[in-house]
């Protein structure tokens, strides 16, 4: 099912092994019935963690109680308001009756184990330790920082909705809730990390995501093993079908929109907490295609555009090294005043055509890069240093000839036009292999690069669906959502995968 | 093991291919050939050279100087002189872009059936390029002259060829018609303008056609000869054709859209050909007193005009039947088409049989219209005939 290739992580599972050994016998300790003893296996587990406070509180000077909880991580007020104060007007003896002095504070949790109580700690739980017994109750208190929701920097719409995922996974899920109002949306949680302990969610259609994609889902994603998850990239790294395709087998949005949408197709939504990026599998090589908004505007437009955008992640991949290969190899097939023009901006360069490419493709990336790490203050001078310098003053000094400039810029603009950040990351990476074949071989080199590229996208899965369908395997029906945009109304908007649509045809019918 | 069949499948790949890169600045744009024959018999070989210079600022308009330049070398055969051009030359020389030919009459006079055929062989010699012959000059002083249009002269030749005025033969159709049966070739011609007196700003202009046999050229068709042999090839995209009218005033016409229809006919021993030729067009002039919005003087109008185009290619066909003898137009393959049988038979004779065969031409015109002004825009003068 799943290939990985390095042989590091054999061992890294090893270690990983190692560690969770370890944890299974954390897991088994329980709690005594003496307070002070269970103050001691906390102190114990937490030791030098300075941002753990305790506090003592002795109602009607018999009964004895302690609160333990993690600083920063709850709300101090709600711990005034819902803990402490109930507790002390409480009369209550024993936790049971406490729980229910308290069913006001959110969830609450019993239980004698201490690895339970730990992690309860760790996500903002308040521990209340009771003397003479050994059940601890622990109260959701927790009070984290959030983002507020913002339009996505990576995804921008003129038309749509501004809403992005933050950070936090309950809010994500409920931006999604938000849109589709249906018990038939399914959200699975799961922890991964053996450290982060990270909150996943798989979320799906019942009855529209084929289940046997859900359950593939679910299995890769149980497999993963790893110390921490900082972003889905992690995620996206061990799940998909083909770590070496440059082209991205997993869809990342920010948009709850898109992802609405791709649920609606019987698609999986893989939520992480802590990233704003949520991921869908499958994806098709046109998912990497298409917008959003080309859902929101009118179908004309955006079949129009969909279609420039076919023209320019060509040009995107093809433009430099067809114009190496031609002045380097077939300089017949250019009509003359053109061929004269090009050979008289040619005539001081010193660098053969393919050097040069590749000189200005290497500055247009560093100068890509560096754009998008530069503090915002400084993008202009970027754009002065950029444009000025290389584009004008390089070409008049004779280092690089105008046409290169003006293809590697055709180029840089054709980068831009696919939507899909991490899939014009693959195209971007493709361009220079065929600078190299177009270099050396001619348009020759460029066929074999060009059969190498759809050899590898056609062969591509991305968990059980083929990446370049509907084109191949050619399923007519189906081209109306990816060559042009129909109207809505004229279409059902359905999965790539027809296995799902028939599914989820019978599923539907059966629930009702 | 896997990786090494990888590395040798990789190898096959790109080691198989002839390298054959250059840049584009190691190449010496030939634009065009002239071939003239020399005093000592041999043959004299001119190229001209594009000179690859920035235009800035975009202000190509305004020829120059010096976008070009000549070498030539002299040699007995095509080999040999290409031989000689190449070490003239610090770059590559590239013949994909060259447009024209030009061969000085008195080579084509000598026969070009040495020279042509290094044209055949290398894939790089085009054979969409243009073929001409200079009229009574040497094809290298035709290179010489800067055409105020273009940077390079000669691309102003290829440009005249492509509007389809005049014959454009491309060194593909000469072949092709030489190896056909029934058929002779024709190149089109062009001379030095006789009315520039200043030799510097000394330009060209087509001069009819030259008929070959044999790789011989015979003699030259006159410019309205041309257009007759034009018309009768079906090759006429447009035309003008000028008529005097009984009354006296000349009449002129614009063909627009033309069409030919050869008719054979063969009684016993006797071969004869009908020409049909239609033509459709607009006025383009009218020095006479007759008013056409008169569908009677229309028609007055429109047989002047067919007689007029009538004798213009009757006098075509008398040349290339007569004088020359030669099959320019391909009747003989028309024969071919229509009557094998009797073609197996005349095949063997037909150079012989050609000038003795009965050709009769019909012309048909139509005038679809005259313009802005209907009759003569000084109608109020002219007494206008009803």
């Amino acid at each position: 099912m799943r290939r990985f290739g390095s042989g590091n992580f054999n061992e890294y599972e090893r270690n990983i092994k190692l560690k969770s050994n370890k944890l299974e016998e954390d897991h088994k300790k329980e709690f005594t019935s003496d307070i002070e003893q269970n103050e001691k296996i906390i102190k114990e587990t937490f030791q030098d963690c300075s941002d753990l406070e305790y506090r003592q509180i002795e109602v009607n000077h018999h009964i004895k109680w302690l609160i333990v909880y993690i600083d920063n991580l709850i709300d101090e007020k709600m711990l005034d308001e819902y803990v402490i104060k109930p507790m002390i007007t409480t009369r209550a003896k024993t936790e049971g009756d406490l729980k229910d002095e308290l069913i006001f504070a959110g969830t609450t949790n019993i239980s004698k184990n201490v690895s339970d109580i730990v992690r309860n700690l760790l996500e903002g739980y308040a521990a209340i330790l009771i003397a003479g017994s050994s059940d601890i109750m622990t109260v959701a208190i927790s009070g984290s920082v959030k983002r507020s929701l913002n339009e996505p920097s990576s995804e921008p719409v003129v038309r749509g909705p501004r809403e992005g995922f933050i950070e936090d996974l309950s809010t994500n899920i409920s931006l999604i809730r938000g849109r589709l109002k249906t018990p038939k949306l399914k959200v699975e949680y799961i922890t991964l990390g053996e450290l982060s302990q990270t909150r996943i969610a798989i979320s799906y259609l019942k009855g529209v995501a084929n289940n046997s994609l859900v359950d593939e889902v679910r299995a890769r994603l149980d497999s993963i093993k790893l110390d921490g998850v900082l972003d889905s990239g992690y995620i996206e790294e061990f799940i998909e079908d083909q770590p070496f395709s440059p082209f991205p087998q997993v869809h990342s949005t920010e948009r709850p929109d898109v992802a609405v949408a791709e649920l609606l197709e019987g698609k999986v939504a893989i939520l992480v907490d802590t990233t704003p990026f949520v991921l869908i599998a499958p994806m098709t090589f046109w998912a990497g295609l298409q917008a959003s908004e080309d859902y929101y505007i009118r179908w004309p437009v955006a079949t129009f555009i969909r279609w420039i955008r076919f023209l320019f992640i060509n040009f995107a991949i093809y433009a430099p090294p067809l114009y190496v290969a031609i002045t380097t190899f077939h300089q017949e097939m250019i009509p003359t005043d053109l061929v004269l023009s090009i050979a008289a901006s040619r005539e001081a360069v010193p660098f053969p055509a393919m050097i040069e490419a590749l000189l200005i493709e290497i500055i247009f990336e560093a100068l890509r890069e560096a754009g998008i790490r530069l503090p915002k203050q400084m993008g202009q001078a970027i754009s002065i240093v950029g444009g000025l310098v290389i584009g004008q003053a390089a070409v008049q000094a004779g280092l690089i000839s105008a046409p290169v400039v003006i293809i590697v810029s055709i180029t840089g603009i054709s980068m831009f036009t696919i939507p899909r950040y991490s899939f014009s990351n693959g195209i971007r990476l493709l361009r220079f292999p065929m600078l190299f074949l177009a270099g050396t071989m001619g348009l020759y080199g460029i066929v074999l690069g060009f059969l190498g590229i759809m050899l590898h996208v056609t062969s591509l899965r991305s968990f059980g669906t083929l990446y370049f369908s509907p084109i191949a395997p050619l399923k007519l029906s189906e081209l109306k959502n990816v060559l042009i945009r129909l109207p809505i109304w004229m279409k059902f908007r359905h999965s790539n995968n027809p296995s799902s649509r028939e599914d989820r045809l019978e599923d539907l019918s059966g629930d009702t | 093991m896997r990786t090494f069949k990888c590395m040798i499948l990789l190898m096959l790949v790109i080691l198989c291919g002839c390298w054959d890169r250059t840049e584009i600045n190691d190449l010496a744009f030939v634009t065009a050939t002239a071939m003239d024959l020399s005093d000592d018999g041999n043959i004299l070989c001119s190229l001209q050279v594009a000179i690859p210079s920035s235009t800035e600022g975009g202000n190509r308009g305004g020829a120059k100087d010096n976008q070009f330049f000549i070498i030539s070398a002299e040699g007995k055969d095509g080999n040999e002189i290409h031989r000689k051009l190449q070490k003239k030359s610090s770059r590559i020389l590239f013949f994909s872009h060259r447009s024209v030919i030009f061969i000085s009459e008195h080579l084509a006079r000598h026969g070009i059936d040495d020279v042509l055929d290094i044209f055949t062989h290398d894939p790089k010699y085009r054979l969409k390029t243009y073929i001409m012959i200079v009229k009574g000059g040497d094809g290298r002083d035709i290179l010489k002259m800067k055409y105020p249009f273009k940077q390079v002269s000669i691309e102003a030749v290829k440009e005249m060829e492509i509007s389809g005025q005049d014959l454009a033969v491309t060194l593909r159709d000469f072949y092709i018609t030489y190896a056909s049966e029934g058929v002779h070739p024709v190149i089109g011609a062009i001379e030095p303008d006789s009315y520039s007196k200043d030799s510097d700003k000394e330009i060209y202009n087509f001069a009819g056609a030259g008929v070959f046999k044999d790789f011989k050229l015979l003699g030259l068709l006159n410019e309205k000869e041309t257009l007759g042999l034009l018309w009768v090839t079906n090759q006429l995209k447009t035309g003008r054709i000028t008529a005097k009218l009984p009354h006296g005033g000349e009449v002129g016409m614009v063909l627009n859209h033309t069409d030919r229809k050869i008719i054979t006919k063969n009684s016993n021993d006797f071969v004869h050909f009908t020409i049909q030729l239609e033509g459709q067009g607009s006025l383009a002039e009218n020095t006479s007193s007759l008013d056409i919005n008169e569908p009677e003087n229309l028609n007055v109008i429109k047989s002047a005009l067919e007689g007029a185009a009538k004798k213009q290619v009757q006098d075509f066909l008398i040349k290339i039947q007569k004088k020359y003898q030669v099959d320019s137009v391909g009747f003989g393959q028309e024969l071919y088409k229509n009557n094998p049988e009797k073609w197996a038979v005349l095949k063997n004779q037909w150079d012989s049989r050609f000038p003795e065969a009965d050709i009769s031409v019909e012309v048909n015109l139509t005038i679809k219209g005259a313009g802005m002004i209907h009759s003569s825009f000084d109608m109020q003068n002219k007494e206008m005939r009803k």
